[in-house]
């Protein structure tokens, strides 16, 4: 039976307080401070809810299984309480985007002082899974996303999640404001989960990386169990990624379903005019490969991402 | 003055978007140029005030022939987040200001900043008005950030009683004032008011900051008064004054007041039950700068910003 502890409090201005929960497992008679711990967090964007899911799967696994515990296992569904509860991405009467917000400080808004306290509370973790949704508007197969400097340390990780895709990507400074750059500066391995679409749950991804996490734990010694037989993800060093961005504003309605194979010149979707009944553009695979991303949210503008495709080097 | 659209974006249902510039002075003017943009997100009201003022202004002075420079002013980049109470950018909340230099073949508001960001290179000053981040009003400052590319001698002639100078944090590397000085235009930021409203003492402040700059640039023909002798100030100036407690925050002082050490400067009430539960009393001399500015205040946030010499 896990602990739930509460990490993170502050007071709201009439009558309530903003929370940051945990649920603990350890293994029986073990010290916490010897044992090797691992932090799986989501909800660090409100409209994002795969992660709350695998959280419960994990939670589920872990009570009928304590006996299989070999280290710590933290728990946090909720970074965004406050987000998750109204369906805000950001920080709520600061509209701030948490998740530029970090490593954060105790002397700056609340964002900055809720972003210190996440970093606090997860201090000494060996390892951290950070699990997104992608957002409202992009559905994503599960994915891992590294920043090329941390290419050799959690490549060997990402691989083990039984996850699709491993993309290892260009630094941006930006990305130093991110909660996953914050945990790897202070030594706690860093994985940055994408899989599905904001405000909606799909269950398989979360059974999938449950069956990661599981497998991951097991060859780290979290877990005394076998490793689990996943499979091995595409990585992204052997193709290039292809962005399909609308080239009109209109409606967008795809032609293929998410995760299918593509070929070169063909239609992926069109984006039409609700007014006029004309068809605007037709968006065309420039590339070959695997659909990986595609849009959830049909409205466009120019610009907006409608998908990606991920074709491997000929 | 020349008046056109530097960006126009059509919407799949609403109008289109334009961003407009205001160009006052020869556009091939071999003087001095400026570039000064307006309001970025759709709560800075008072940036949009005192740009939108100053391009009533040197309409008047460009017809009495005193413009000698190249002035753009851009009033409203996000006229779409200002005209229905947002923020961001409406549709993916993302704000425009961490979206540069931009990127021609990126995301919408990614292609917006590159199309912006195409007309504004170039300017030998660039001047972006910006709001707070925080629930906070503050007196008029300047914020210049040291990109290595910064000149904190020309932000001077402002006449600005602060001039918070100071290292970037990484997320202003995707913000306009980095890359802008990263181009070579001498950009600094002013930040002033209350997000979603006016003041107009502090535009009155800020509109004769920019006149007096115009003024001492080479840029507009005019005699103005000296300014204030602006204060260098980083961190380590500031004391942070944080609320205990949460409730209901009165404020018993506007900013820009000085204070004393032990001076009352407000109090919180718990909310339901109207107790008083805090006093908040100044640790030291100095000038209030900042204020929380909402009525309901959280546990832990920053009340007032004192700036000391000391």
């Amino acid at each position: 039976m896990g602990v739930i502890e509460e990490v993170f409090t502050i007071d709201l201005p009439v009558g309530e307080n903003f929370r940051i929960q945990r649920c603990r497992y350890t293994s029986p008679n073990a010290k916490v401070e010897n044992e090797k711990r691992i932090s799986i967090v989501s909800g660090i964007h409100g409209d994002e809810l795969e992660g709350q899911y695998l959280c419960f799967l994990l939670g589920e696994w872990l009570r009928t299984n304590s006996e299989k515990i070999r280290g710590v296992i933290d728990i946090y569904p909720a970074i965004n309480s406050l987000g998750l509860d109204s369906i805000s991405r950001s920080i709520p009467f600061y509209d701030v985007d948490l998740n530029r917000a970090f490593p954060g400080s105790k002397n700056d808004f609340l964002p900055a002082q809720i972003a210190d306290g996440v970093v606090n509370a997860m201090r000494g973790s060996d390892l951290a899974i950070d699990i997104h949704s992608s957002n409202v508007f992009l559905r994503e197969i599960p994915q891992v996303r590294i920043a090329k400097s941390q290419e050799e340390t959690l490549v060997p990780l990402a691989n083990l999640l039984n996850i699709d895709f491993v993309w290892v990507h260009d630094a941006v400074t930006v990305l130093e404001s991110t909660f996953a750059h914050a945990m790897n500066t202070i030594g706690t391995k860093t994985l940055v989960v994408e899989m599905g679409v904001g405000m909606r749950l799909g269950k398989a991804y979360g059974h999938q990386l449950l069956d990661g996490l599981l497998n991951l734990m097991a060859h780290e010694g979290i877990l005394d169990i076998e490793p689990l037989d996943v499979r091995f993800p595409i990585q992204s060093h052997v193709g290039e990624v292809a962005y399909l961005n609308a080239s009109v504003p209109g409606l967008f309605v795809p032609v293929i379903e998410h995760c299918q194979m593509v070929a070169i010149g063909e239609v992926v979707g069109h984006i039409v005019s609700a007014l006029s009944g004309e068809v605007l553009d037709e968006v065309i695979a420039p590339i070959g490969g695997i659909l990986f991303t595609l849009r959830a949210y049909p409205i466009v503008y120019e610009g907006s991402l409608v998908g990606r495709i991920f074709g491997e080097h000929q | 003055m020349k008046r056109f659209d530097i960006v126009t974006l059509e919407s799949p249902n609403r109008a289109p978007l334009r961003i407009e510039g205001f160009l006052f002075g020869e556009e091939n003017s071999k003087g001095a140029s400026i570039a000064i943009v307006g309001a970025m997100s759709g709560d800075h009201i008072n940036q949009l005030y005192v740009a939108s003022g100053l391009v009533e202004y040197l309409r008047i002075k460009e017809e009495e022939g005193k413009i000698i420079g190249k002035i753009l002013i851009i009033p409203a980049v996000n006229a779409y987040a200002l005209n229905m109470g947002e923020k961001n950018w409406p549709l993916d909340k993302t704000d425009l200001n961490m979206m540069f230099p931009g990127y021609h073949q990126g995301e919408t508001t990614q292609r917006i900043a590159a199309r912006l960001f195409d007309t504004l290179k170039g300017y030998k000053y660039g001047v972006i008005l910006e709001g707070r981040r925080d629930q906070g009003m503050c007196l008029p400052y300047v914020k210049l950030i040291k990109s290595g590319y910064e000149d904190l001698e020309c932000v001077k002639d402002l006449g600005i009683s602060f001039i918070h100078y100071r290292p970037y944090e990484p997320i202003e590397t995707a913000m306009l004032q980095y890359n802008w000085q990263l181009w070579e235009t001498k950009a600094f930021s002013i930040v002033f008011g209350k997000n979603g409203a006016i003041d107009h003492n502090d535009s009155d402040e800020v509109h004769t900051s920019l006149v007096r700059f115009l003024s001492k640039r080479g840029l507009l023909e005019h005699t103005v008064f000296e300014g204030r002798t602006s204060n260098i100030i980083d961190p380590h100036n500031m004391t942070l004054l944080k609320a205990s407690r949460a409730g209901i925050f009165i404020s018993k002082i506007r900013c820009d007041t000085h204070v004393e050490k032990g001076e009352k400067l407000g109090k919180i009430i718990d909310a339901l039950t109207g107790k008083r539960v805090e006093d908040i009393i100044a640790p030291c001399e100095g000038i209030v700068t900042c204020q929380y500015s909402h009525p309901l205040i959280f546990q832990n946030s920053i009340a007032f910003r004192i700036a000391s010499i000391e």
